[in-house]
């Protein structure tokens, strides 16, 4: 009998050992501390790219119902996990070509076995966050910008040591890029790899049958706008924008008679561009804050930012729109969010990522990129996204998680780059990258591609994705303000009340910062 | 119910007692625990601890990205700093500018609840008419959205109600309603939440059915000595099917009650989780979601979470005390 009770007991005990090792387990890691000063800004481009719609209108992304199956490790070999998810990445083809990736590099050597994992972009964060807390995390993360490293900001390996022990070359990139990745209190948190400048796609076929110059391809030219030479800035923007937005009827929204409740098609459209960085194009570049520690955080956000926000409002619900609100874009007609490549859309301001995802458009429709417009006083304000992989703190095996992401960003990134639509960080590979492109999209002419590297010499510094005190809850808000912009009508919609509300919240957030 | 605490009390053994067993029923008592254990450690691993481990989160200040290492670590600790905030936080408890989710809950709950509680009930009745023909086929076809998946209905829904392109209001439109005055749905603060109690009421085929099992389980007699009496249609329903049907009512307002207290998905895929519009749909599970997931701020949301446990268990309380005024069980005798 009690040689029975001790076998259950022993049993339960086996038992409860067995679930609780599979249960959430304490982490070595280091823990995250929040914050205490801002990263510096850098000199060198510095953002996300978010190929996915980070505020999507009214239709949200379409769920994976299936999770990406993830390989097991091999016995023997060290396993490092990739973690995609809070970027680019996660589009079926992108994975394929990322499973390429990991196939080529697990045959080129016997010790280490990659392994990607895969989760879609919408479940991304609240995935790593999981895993992390779990004391599970992945080996690598990316590719991932500022925003999204920001979300996660103290869990990412200083690699410095391991670049010095492993010998890797860092004279293959742009030494203020490569600083750009050194943040204060936490050392080199990542090497470059991506880069992503943005441009006005436009479709040609829609200026000309608007009887419309194109845009200009070269930053300082002109636009020809009814016979006049006058500046490409936001004014000559909208007023192109509001002629190439078209109702049912084939009115313009210029035009008498308009229904601008039955628009066919609209002449601009912010692709997949946060708050921050619709501001950042029409206002400048600006932080959100002021001060240097907690309790010392203001919000400060600038008049530039106010009156971006106040034009993209006008745009979408004034007398002329000429920018789809929230549920026409969101609409399967225009597209479920990706409203350019709907074709109802004359021009729309992305970066390079989001040459990703025009292969429905590419079919039918010739497209061109032009440059970015100036803001009221000359200049030009651009956007750089930037794009890199991390090492997490807790990787047990930092040396092969370096040796993989070493990999990623050098032999990798050939096949990697032209499914994420980034520009290479290593300007030895442009070449290779644009022709890549050319081959994806011939009817883009070299000028097009050449706005591209032009927008090189516009990056926004600070950047528009750059850290804010309790980041993920400050952008958070400004992204719900955006929202209730793109799906409120003027009827219910008080503009400086609801600024005035924006900046209270993000007051009381800043002030929770610890 | 302390009554019915007092039964189960009962049931658990004492140590005392455990002693007085004969070595085969102690044998017998041994093995039963032994085929339990699954249940016990599953349920000791991945609820009791949990539950336990977010109490003590509340008085921490814990990350999410932070390991349970950290626990260890005195300066985590912050006594009732949490509980503070919760009872200042102005989108729990509403302020000048914003409604708080208690109230957001709250007010959704009191046009959602009755019409989830008396339409099941109200088609029940219908669906177990003897007058209707094609019984069988009704009940099907009010079952089967039931089983098309949640997200996806709400995409469908989504797409129907979409303020510009959206077929319902473009019907609206042919049947000569302005466009300017045709709904917003889920856009406008006022339409949201009759838009989510409309999609919801997709998926009510299983709450019919459940009043309806209710239904039928009636013996026919009382409906046929209601008959004797007199009683008119009317006056059957009131003193026959409202009590004889009032446990499963009970039932399914308890469950209401609850699900209204975590309404969660719809808010989360309807409007993007952004509490738009004009903070109208940040529910306090939504809320309380978002503290945990998205701002990562674990202690906080599990002091939330605290206090939505307690607040349901409040409710439920006197639901459950209610009861005995209004719900009639078979076999039951009052004074």
């Amino acid at each position: 009998m009690r040689k029975t009770t001790t076998m259950i007991l022993s049993l339960l005990v086996g038992l409860s050992l067995v679930l609780s090792a599979c249960g959430p387990a304490a982490t070595t890691a280091a823990p995250t501390t929040a914050p205490t000063t801002a990263p510096e800004p850098t000199e060198a481009p510095e953002a996300t790219a978010e190929p996915t719609a980070e505020e999507p209108t009214e239709v949200p992304p379409t769920p994976t119902l299936t999770p990406y199956p993830i390989a097991t490790c091999e016995a023997g070999k060290t396993c490092v996990r990739w973690f995609v998810g809070l970027g680019t990445g996660t589009d079926p083809a992108q994975i394929t070509i990322q499973e390429g990736v990991v196939n080529d590099f697990n045959s080129s050597q016997d010790t280490i076995q990659l392994i990607l994992e895969v989760v879609p972009h919408a479940a991304g964060r609240d995935t790593l966050s999981t895993e992390i807390a779990s004391g599970n995390g992945p080996d690598i993360v990316g590719p991932v910008g500022w925003a999204g490293s920001n979300d996660f900001f103290g869990q990412w390996l200083d690699i410095a040591p391991l670049i010095k022990s492993s010998g890797f070359d860092t004279s293959i990139f742009d030494p203020a890029l490569a600083n750009s990745y050194q943040v204060e209190g936490q050392g080199q948190v990542g090497l470059p790899f991506a880069v992503f400048p943005g441009g006005i796609f436009f479709v040609p076929s829609m200026f000309d049958e608007a009887e419309l110059a194109y845009p200009p391809q070269k930053y300082g030219d002109k636009y020809e706008l009814d016979g006049a030479q006058v500046d490409w800035n936001w004014d000559t923007v909208t007023e192109v924008a509001k002629r190439l937005t078209i109702d049912v009827n084939g009115k313009n929204a210029t035009e008498e008679g308009f229904d601008k409740t039955q628009i066919a098609q609209v002449g601009y459209n912010a692709q997949w561009q946060s708050a921050e960085s619709v501001a950042t194009f029409y206002g400048g570049a600006a932080l959100k804050y002021t001060g240097d520690a907690p309790g010392e955080y203001k919000v400060d956000i600038t008049d530039g930012w106010k009156e971006a926000w106040q034009w993209y409002y006008d745009g979408m619900w004034g007398d002329q729109p000429f920018i789809a609100n929230g549920p026409l874009a969101g609409s399967p007609e225009f597209g479920g969010g990706n409203v350019f490549n709907s074709g109802k859309a004359a021009m729309g301001l992305t970066q390079t990522w989001y040459t990703c995802c025009l292969g429905d458009l590419a079919k039918t429709t010739e497209w061109q990129v032009g440059i970015i417009p100036a803001m009221a006083d000359g200049k030009v304000s651009g956007r750089i996204d930037a794009d890199t992989f991390r090492v997490w703190k807790g990787t047990p095996n930092p040396e092969a998680a370096f040796e993989v992401l070493a990999y990623l960003i050098t032999d990798g990134a050939d096949k990697l780059l032209p499914t994420y639509g980034a520009m290479p960080a290593v300007a030895s590979k442009t070449e290779a990258f644009f022709n890549a492109k050319k081959e994806q999209y011939p009817t883009v002419s070299q000028e097009s591609w050449d706005v591209f590297v032009q927008g090189l010499a516009y990056p926004d510094s600070p950047s528009a994705e750059s850290w804010a005190p309790s980041p993920i809850e400050s952008s958070a808000r400004v992204g719900t303000f955006k929202s209730l912009m793109e799906t409120t009508p003027p009827d219910q919609f008080d503009f400086d009340a609801e600024f005035q509300k924006l900046l209270d919240d993000l007051q009381a957030i800043y002030d929770k910062a610890q | 119910m302390l009554e019915q605490l007092r039964d189960f009390s009962k049931l658990v053994p004492s140590i005392s007692s455990i002693r007085r067993l004969t070595p085969l029923a102690r044998r017998e008592m041994v093995w039963g625990v032994g085929f339990l254990s699954p249940w016990i450690i599953g349920f000791l691993a991945f609820t009791f601890l949990p539950i336990i481990f977010t109490f003590i989160f509340t008085f921490m200040n814990l990350n999410i990205t932070d390991g349970l290492l950290s626990m260890l670590s005195p300066s985590k600790y912050v006594g009732f700093d949490n509980y503070a905030t919760y009872f200042k936080d102005p989108q729990i408890w509403s302020s000048a500018t914003t409604p708080g989710s208690w109230l957001i809950t709250i007010r959704f709950g009191l046009i959602a609840l009755p019409i989830g509680i008396f339409l099941p009930l109200g088609l029940a009745l219908l669906l177990n008419n003897k007058h209707l023909k094609g019984q069988s086929i009704f009940r099907s076809l009010f079952y089967m959205p039931f089983i098309v998946p949640f997200v996806a209905a709400i995409f469908i829904w989504g797409g129907m109600l979409n303020s510009e392109t959206g077929w319902i209001n473009r019907a609206l439109v042919w049947l000569g309603v302005p466009k300017a005055n045709t709904p917003l749905w889920a856009n406008d603060v006022h339409w949201v939440y009759p838009t989510y109690v409309i999609m919801g009421l997709w998926g009510i085929g299983n709450a019919i059915l459940i009043m309806l099992a209710g239904l039928q389980s009636i013996p026919t007699e009382l409906y046929d000595a209601a008959k004797v009496d007199g009683a008119n249609g009317l006056g059957t329903f009131w003193n026959v099917t409202r009590p004889m049907i009032s446990p499963v009512i009970f039932y399914n307002l308890v469950l209401g009650v609850v699900g209204l207290f975590q309404y969660f998905l719809f808010p989360l895929v309807v409007n993007n989780g952004n509490g738009n519009p004009a903070g109208a749909t940040m529910f306090y599970n939504l809320y309380l979601y978002k503290t945990f997931f998205t701002y990562q701020n674990m202690s906080y949301g599990a002091t939330m979470a605290w206090g939505l446990f307690v607040v349901i268990l409040i409710v439920t309380i006197l639901l459950f005390a209610t009861a005995k005024y209004w719900v009639y069980y078979a076999g039951e005798t009052r004074s």
